[in-house]
């Protein structure tokens, strides 16, 4: 079933930044798909068309069937959850309990159901122990677990994350992709997920790449991260196990196009034993 | 004519009850004319660092010397003009400092706050410009309109143009798309090999580090955890765990593909003789 259906969309910002030109794409209930391409591709702007930050010059988007139209706004916005790139930029409350409550509050949520809500996704993205500390005093990476935990707690159907870790040092992000691969894998959720990470994106279901507005590419990361010359072209590289694929190629292996590096080590694994 | 830190203390808001010890006793040798990466987690110093090389902040205790200057806590420091002359710092995020109206003003800001005339000036912001790859038909333009990559190449740019010796940058690839970054940190080798440019890059990027640095500082609370070449610090993949740090994928599928019985050699970070040295292991059993 399509959960985000986008027909021809068009938008840009003045006369001379034409961001998004003529898109469309649909986004499958349940999967997990990144959207790549390089600096000032669109990739951003397609997010904020889809959650109605922006408004469309032409084109549709549909949410589980419904048009995006100013009735309708709310609703979807229900719907759809969005974590931004700059963890400083998403905070309201002065401890991590409050923030997590504020969506809630503008939910009119019971008080007395409020606790048990936040509790809950604290220890979803491992925050229990920090609810009363001031979100001045955590980390990127645990400040970006408050932002997802505040999101997740309004029961959306789809998570958007915007390079929601490219601020972020390396356990940070480990630490957000770890709690990204959970809801994949445990919750039923669509995930969205806007990155340059073309690790990240071989793991994901399915992969839209985009460059100076349009959607150059689509498909699952087999297909389409294989592709080099046309990621060349996005500005964008082929994953590192493709890179050591042709190198292994010229020395006279015989392997199948694995796009993860796990792939390629249990292939050569197999390859060292059987033979 | 190096970098020392001679046990170099830093506090920041000292002797306020909101008092924090960023930096504890450093000692440091940065060798001139390499490139070097300095990494660790957030909060554990990095920034501190780096922000005395220029005089941006001054220890509180301890003495550094950068080239021939020397700055001693406690004491009057003098000519730091001249020193900032010599250490270029690019921020995170540079382009949000980018202000002019054009380029070439934008370029030509540093050069003239330290004496060049308005013709001197102009010629180092054409070459600056050159050298981050962006030719002379931008030098009239807005630096507001150009796109994130380009602005943060101008940004890089107008601290060229200053010609430093020692050129010092703060996360200059976060958030920049694959193919830029790859251009970014080739720019900064080639001003370490070809203008012979001591370079120290805070990065939280290992691909970076392997692939463009010659030595690695890593900090750790304020302190130096490790000081070593590049080659030595991703041998051992258990001090890496120890540290947090993924290796790079080259060193990963080393390491992934040694614990399930092939005998690759611990050494080695070039990717076609790592392949060869694959395929004969594959090739021998077969």
């Amino acid at each position: 079933m399509k959960q985000i259906e986008v027909k021809n969309l068009d938008f840009s910002y003045d006369e001379n930044t034409h961001a998004v030109k003529n898109v469309s794409f649909s986004i499958e209930k349940g999967s997990y798909t990144t959207i790549i391409g390089h600096n000032g591709s669109g990739k951003s702007t397609i997010a904020k068309l889809l959650i109605g930050l922006l408004e469309k010059n032409s084109g549709e988007i549909f949410v589980d069937g419904l048009p995006l139209t100013i009735e309708n706004l709310q609703e979807i916005r229900n719907k759809v959850g969005i974590v931004f790139q700059n963890p400083d930029n998403q905070f309201i409350g002065s401890t991590v309990r409050d923030d997590i409550a504020f969506g809630l509050e503008n939910h009119c949520v019971e008080p007395e159901k409020m606790d048990e809500i936040i509790m809950e996704f604290a220890e979803k993205v491992n925050m229990v122990e920090f609810l009363d500390s001031e979100p001045t005093k955590l980390s990127g990476g645990q400040k970006q677990r408050v932002a997802i935990a505040g999101v997740l707690a309004m029961a959306p159907e789809i998570m958007i994350f915007d390079e929601s870790t490219s601020m972020l040092d390396p356990q940070g992000k480990n630490e957000i992709n770890e709690v990204i691969r959970e809801l994949h894998t445990k919750t039923k959720m669509t995930l969205v997920s806007i990155t340059h990470d073309i690790e990240e994106v071989t793991k994901s279901d399915y992969v839209i790449v985009m460059n100076n507005g349009e959607i150059v590419m689509a498909g699952k990361p087999e297909q389409v991260m294989t592709k080099e010359k046309e990621l060349f072209k996005s500005n964008l590289d082929l994953p590192f196990s493709l890179k050591m694929i042709k190198e292994l190629e010229k020395n006279k292996l015989k392997l199948s196009h694995s796009v993860t590096l796990e792939g390629l080590v249990d292939e050569l694994c197999q390859l060292n034993s059987t033979k | 004519m190096s970098i020392e830190f001679n046990k170099v203390s830093y506090i920041y808001s000292e002797k306020t009850p909101f008092e924090y010890a960023a930096l504890h006793d450093i000692d440091l040798l940065i060798k001139e004319k390499k490139m070097t990466a300095i990494i660790g987690a957030t909060g554990s110093g990095k920034s501190t660092l780096v922000q005395h090389l220029n005089a941006l902040l001054l220890p509180s205790g301890g003495k550094l010397k950068v080239l021939d200057f020397e700055i001693v806590a406690k004491e009057k420091a003098t000519n730091l003009k001249a020193l900032r002359s010599h250490v270029g710092l690019v921020f995170q995020f540079p382009e949000y400092q980018l202000f002019e109206e054009t380029i070439m003003k934008d370029l030509c800001f540093g050069p003239k706050n330290f004496g060049a005339s308005d013709e001197e000036a102009q010629k180092k912001a054409i070459h600056a410009l050159k050298l981050v790859g962006l030719d002379e038909s931008y030098l009239e333009k807005s630096p507001l309109d150009l796109s994130g990559g380009q602005k943060r190449r101008v940004a890089i740019a107008g601290i060229l143009a200053m010609e430093p010796d020692i050129l010092v940058l703060d996360e200059p690839t976060a958030g920049l798309d694959p193919q830029g970054a790859v251009q970014m940190m080739s720019l900064f080798k080639e001003l370490n090999q070809k203008y012979a440019k001591t370079v120290l890059v805070v990065t939280h990027d290992m691909e970076h580090v392997l692939n463009y640095c010659d030595e690695v500082v890593v900090m750790k609370k304020g302190t130096i955890y490790a000081h070593t070449t590049v080659k030595e610090f991703f041998k051992d993949t258990s001090y890496l765990d120890e540290l947090h740090i993924l290796p790079p994928a080259i060193v990963r599928v080393r390491q992934m593909l040694n614990e399930r019985g092939f005998h690759l050699p611990s050494d080695c970070y070039d990717m076609k003789q790592l392949c060869s040295a694959i395929a004969k292991e594959v090739k021998h059993h077969g």
